[in-house]
């Protein structure tokens, strides 16, 4: 695979090229500097884990070695990564990343997370699966089709459909999962 | 030799019972549905079917599993030639040149082109499979300790630097995260509890399962729901079955093809969608109509669909006979393996012959299928892609919430998946490939008991990491791997061969 030349590498259709790239070199800084910071507490957590000594482990195999090569590894990349981002920084690419993170595309995966998360922490757990099902789905199917969409389909029959496939969602799930296969459900 | 044939006779006819062909035509029919799908993928699928197989007998469960998957990445090429999206990343190669042949009125004969390039494909790889996985399982036999340490190593790495093509570092780091993950519970050499942070439920480590419904099912709904753009179908009314004399006019790209994808599948963790992307470079540079290529070529067309079809078994020969998964859908397999107690690695051949033979049956039996379901069924499957997402993810959503609970039956795990959800999400907008990550879940185990154990069965020495034949070749491709993604590195040492290759005519 790796006998060929450049042309090999695929002519994947990336989206939108330079502001993307710019954009990413920022985004790219940030990843990099978490990725130091989770790097050097594993790194932490490795050096001062047990080195089982009364047991008499010998000590090129106690438990900290892997993850403690892994963190340094890490560590490496992460710094790459940041250098990498500073020395082809161009200019504008903060407020690109800023304004990417405020595109009407985060603003509907937000919607997505806040719906997941209510219905996954909240909802299964205090009402009865199906009850919770039936309420997340009709939101879900209201809330993207009525609201947080450029073009609001018409109000009656969204709703319907909502209501319809909640319900439907709701009572397939329960009885295939249920009945048909005996799986106990949240 | 003739052995093998009597054992692939015996798995064909294990497979030629009314449940197993029930099971075999529903399965596929239901993995095309989910390729066609945008935002199902096959190793979403697969996931989200080990649950509902899980009380089914084995040799079932891995058949519904198998077909599932060789379903969706064919099911793909529909979406991806009449709205020119790929409907699973494996046929992002075929919207290059399906839509273009969608768009000038060919709809039909790019979906019938489409299902026997993969069926075709699947063939080729059927055929590698059988020959290639006895043989490799005989030579896994005499990897050890330290073998299997550099094995799991190169797999993540080679996965890592493959699927991230123009920025392998991103790949490194998604593979170095996913073996962190791994890190997590208790070790298998002293029994050490690492990294629970006190949480009881962690000392088992991560489940793979709930982390991929994580990593591929939500991250996806995610992705999918983000964008605002609706896409049109095309309309198709022309004749689907290909004529013969296409086919045969092809017949080099498609064996060329077949062959790339057997081998990208058999490297691992690079999966269906490099396959593609591999072989319809490949025709490109080999063919003579390279100025249609992008505009509506058969060619382009088949290639694309042979090489990523040609993956699946490729994918299966590591899978099975190392235990190393061949691409992230074989991941899954592997963990829907175990759970059904049978152990992919060197000892399948010995522990159970016979398994191997009935995956190339069901293999065989799946192509069969996608053949008759693609040629037929091409208005009922339109109906599928009007589905609008928005009622669609509300669904899957549900679904990824009862296939990360129902194995254990605890909600941990369903924190587990929504953790993954989020984070694979980020990292995927970052441009970060998800299937070193993956990799990285599935074999970080390996390489730090492998790695601590032959440190302690020579007390310290590591020279026979280096000095074992097999060790050596492993660890010399991986550290020259590692060098070629160094850009400065990388330059130099091409620079070093043009200049040896322009000079070599005068010389000679």
């Amino acid at each position: 695979m790796t006998e060929n030349d450049q042309p090999a590498a695929p002519v994947v259709p990336h989206t939108g090229e330079d502001g993307q790239s710019a954009r990413m070199v920022r985004a790219d800084l940030i990843a990099a500097v978490f990725l130091i910071l989770l790097g050097a507490m594993i790194l932490y957590g490795s050096w001062t884990m047990p080195r089982l000594e009364q047991r008499h482990v010998h000590p090129l195999t106690v438990p900290g070695l892997v993850p403690g090569l892994l963190s340094l590894a890490l560590i490496v990349c992460g710094a790459v990564l940041a250098l990498r981002s500073v020395r082809s920084a161009t200019g504008g690419g903060w407020q690109e990343f800023w304004a990417s993170l405020n595109s009407q595309g985060s603003w509907r995966v937000l919607a997505v997370l806040a719906l997941v998360l209510v219905y996954t922490l909240g909802l299964v757990g205090s009402l009865p699966f199906w009850a919770a099902t039936a309420l997340f789905v009709f939101a879900f199917v209201a809330i993207f089709e009525l609201w947080i969409t450029p073009k609001p389909r018409p109000m009656l029959p969204s709703l319907a459909w909502s209501l319809g496939l909640a319900v439907v969602t709701s009572a397939a799930v329960t009885y295939v999962f249920e009945r048909l296969f005996l799986v106990r459900l949240p | 030799m003739f052995d093998g044939l009597q054992l692939l006779g015996e798995g064909i006819a294990h497979f030629l019972t009314p449940l197993s062909l029930l099971n075999v035509a529903w399965a596929t029919l239901l993995g095309i549905v989910i390729g066609a799908l945008p935002g199902l993928t096959a190793t979403m699928g697969v996931a989200l079917l080990v649950t509902l197989t899980y009380k089914m007998a084995p040799d079932q469960a891995i058949l519904v599993l198998m077909c599932v998957y060789v379903g969706a990445i064919y099911g793909g090429s529909r979406t991806a030639i009449l709205l020119a999206i790929p409907g699973t990343p494996a046929s992002a190669a075929t919207t290059l040149d399906g839509h273009p042949l969608a768009l000038q009125g060919k709809a039909g004969m790019a979906m019938g082109l489409a299902t026997t390039s993969s069926a075709l494909g699947t063939i080729i790889g059927i055929v590698f499979l059988a020959l290639l996985a006895p043989l490799l399982g005989e030579a896994a036999l005499r990897f050890g300790t330290y073998e299997f340490f550099w094995l799991a190593l190169f797999g993540v790495l080679i996965s890592g630097q493959l699927t991230s093509l123009d920025d392998p570092l991103k790949g490194y780091i998604a593979g170095i995260l996913g073996l962190l993950v791994a890190m997590v519970g208790m070790e298998t050499l002293h029994a050490h509890v690492r990294f629970t942070f006190g949480i009881t439920a962690l000392a088992g480590g991560v489940d793979l399962i709930p982390a991929m419904v994580g990593a591929f099912g939500l991250a996806e709904i995610l992705a999918v729901m983000k964008r605002t753009a609706q896409a049109e179908i095309a309309s198709s009314s022309d004749r689907v079955i290909p004529r013969l004399a296409d086919l045969w006019r092809y017949r080099v790209t498609t064996i060329r093809s077949g062959i790339i994808g057997t081998i990208v599948g058999i490297i691992p963790g690079v999966g269906e969608d490099i396959g593609a992307w591999a072989s319809y470079a490949a025709a490109r540079r080999g063919s003579k109509e390279r100025h249609l290529f992008g505009k509506g070529s058969q060619e382009g067309l088949i290639a694309a669909e042979t090489g990523n079809s040609a993956v699946i078994p490729g994918a299966m020969i590591p899978t099975l006979t190392l235990a190393l998964p061949g691409s992230a859908a074989a991941a899954v397999l592997i963990a829907a393996m175990f759970i059904h107690g049978i152990r992919p690695g060197p000892l399948l051949m010995t522990e159970n012959p016979t398994f191997l033979y009935q995956i190339v049956a069901i293999l065989l039996l799946s192509t069969i299928a996608i053949t008759l379901f693609g040629l037929s069924l091409t208005r009922p499957l339109l109906l599928v892609l009007q589905v609008p997402r928005e009622r669609l993810m509300a669904v899957v959503y549900v679904l990824c919430v009862v296939g990360s609970f129902a194995i254990t039956q605890r909600m941990f795990d369903v924190y587990v998946m929504l953790f993954f959800g989020v984070v694979g999400f980020i990292l995927r907008e970052m441009k970060y490939p998800m299937a070193p990550l993956v990799l990285g879940i599935i074999l970080g185990d390996l390489l730090d008991l492998n790695l601590r154990r032959g440190l302690l069965l020579t007390q310290g020495d590591p020279t026979p990491f280096f000095t074992r034949p097999i060790s050596m070749v492993l660890w010399v491709i991986i550290l020259a791997s590692i060098l070629m993604a160094i850009p400065a590195v990388n330059k130099r040492v091409r620079r070093l061969f043009n200049t040896r290759k322009a000079s070599s005519p005068d010389a000679g």
